[in-house]
């Protein structure tokens, strides 16, 4: 068979049973995966500048959390009263840490954490609190913005739908 | 043979479209929400006279008095339609470029006349020049007066701790 003859039958093919089949399985997997598995993300905000940026686009992986807990330093998403609609935040503190912010600096447990996602820092002032049983701490990446303009705090565990990919 | 099947998939299509197309309860709250955040969305140089009917309009889709609570704002209390639609219409001098949108919209009839619905409210809108975008979980109150289904509460869920 000649090239040309094959991109011919690539581009136009044929109709056929197995063709339809084949179609409707890929779609049917398509609409699985993005709708239940890797949520596509289309960024609005500027909450985790520089890291994701306004208008960009990101995938949320639901299995991310399956067989581990989330770490300190995630980028998860939490959820509203669904999936549609979501906060994009990292993961600064766990159940049982201590979290406060000193001149724009974060502590975890009494100690300083290095974060070089974080390029412009006002000078937050939050003062210590423990994160609760069952919750995370989460913060956006833009502390360029003063305190009380971010959304931020220790939300529940269940309300995290997953990782964020890249 | 082949007739019998047509006949059979055609009713069958029918009874899906006319049970689909039929109004419901749920239908008409899911209406109203979209009602209202039509009316509560601004464009910029929106005509005064547009902005009071939309203001009139979104107030008479919720109860007098409507109990609305944002604790983030310490709003905690009962709103008659006059303050109702004071508030909204100083919202909308003050984002005057603002969509309002609900979605993930959950519906949960506790009564007949009763309805307890949980909805993402987001905005985006631009304030002096620049864009901004914010989101909120509602919990909502509907109850059926008359026949008409009305917004009767309005809380703000408050689920980040600072």
């Amino acid at each position: 068979m000649s090239p040309s003859n094959i991109l011919q039958k690539f581009l136009f093919p044929s109709f056929t049973k197995r063709l339809l089949l084949r179609t409707s399985l890929l779609a049917c997997a398509t609409w699985f995966i993005f709708s239940f598995l890797l949520i596509p993300l289309r960024i609005e905000g500027y909450s985790m500048v520089p890291t994701y940026l306004d208008g960009s686009f990101a995938l949320c992986w639901r299995l991310q959390y399956l067989f581990s807990p989330p770490k300190r330093g995630d980028v998860v998403t939490v959820r509203f009263a669904g999936k549609n609609v979501m906060l994009l935040k990292r993961i600064v503190g766990l159940a049982g840490d201590t979290v406060s912010f000193r001149n724009g600096q974060l502590y975890i447990n009494k100690n300083p954490v290095a974060e070089p996602y974080v390029i412009n820092n006002s000078k937050w002032q939050l003062a210590e609190r423990i994160v609760k049983p069952g919750y995370v701490y989460v913060v956006g990446d833009n502390r360029d913005t003063p305190m009380q303009q971010h959304k931020f705090g220790q939300v529940n565990s269940k309300r995290i739908i997953g990782g964020v990919i890249p | 043979m082949n007739r019998k099947i047509i006949v059979i998939v055609s009713l069958l299509l029918s009874g899906t479209l006319l049970f689909w197309l039929l109004p419901n309860d749920e239908k008409e709250i899911r209406k109203n929400l979209h009602q209202l955040a039509a009316l509560c969305s601004s464009t910029e140089g929106e005509a005064t006279i547009t902005i009071l009917n939309s203001v009139r309009k979104a107030a008479k889709l919720c109860r007098d008095p409507c109990a609305v609570k944002v604790e983030s704002f310490d709003i905690n209390g009962a709103f008659s339609h006059r303050e109702f639609s004071n508030y909204l219409l100083m919202m909308k001098r003050t984002l005057p470029d603002t969509h309002f949108t609900f979605s993930d919209t959950q519906i949960n009839f506790l009564q007949e006349d009763k309805a307890f619905i949980t909805t993402t409210l987001s905005l985006r809108g631009k304030i002096k020049q620049q864009r901004f975008t914010d989101a909120y979980e509602l919990d909502i109150i509907a109850l059926k007066t008359e026949g008409k289904w009305i917004f009767s509460a309005f809380t703000v869920v408050e689920f980040m701790e600072r």
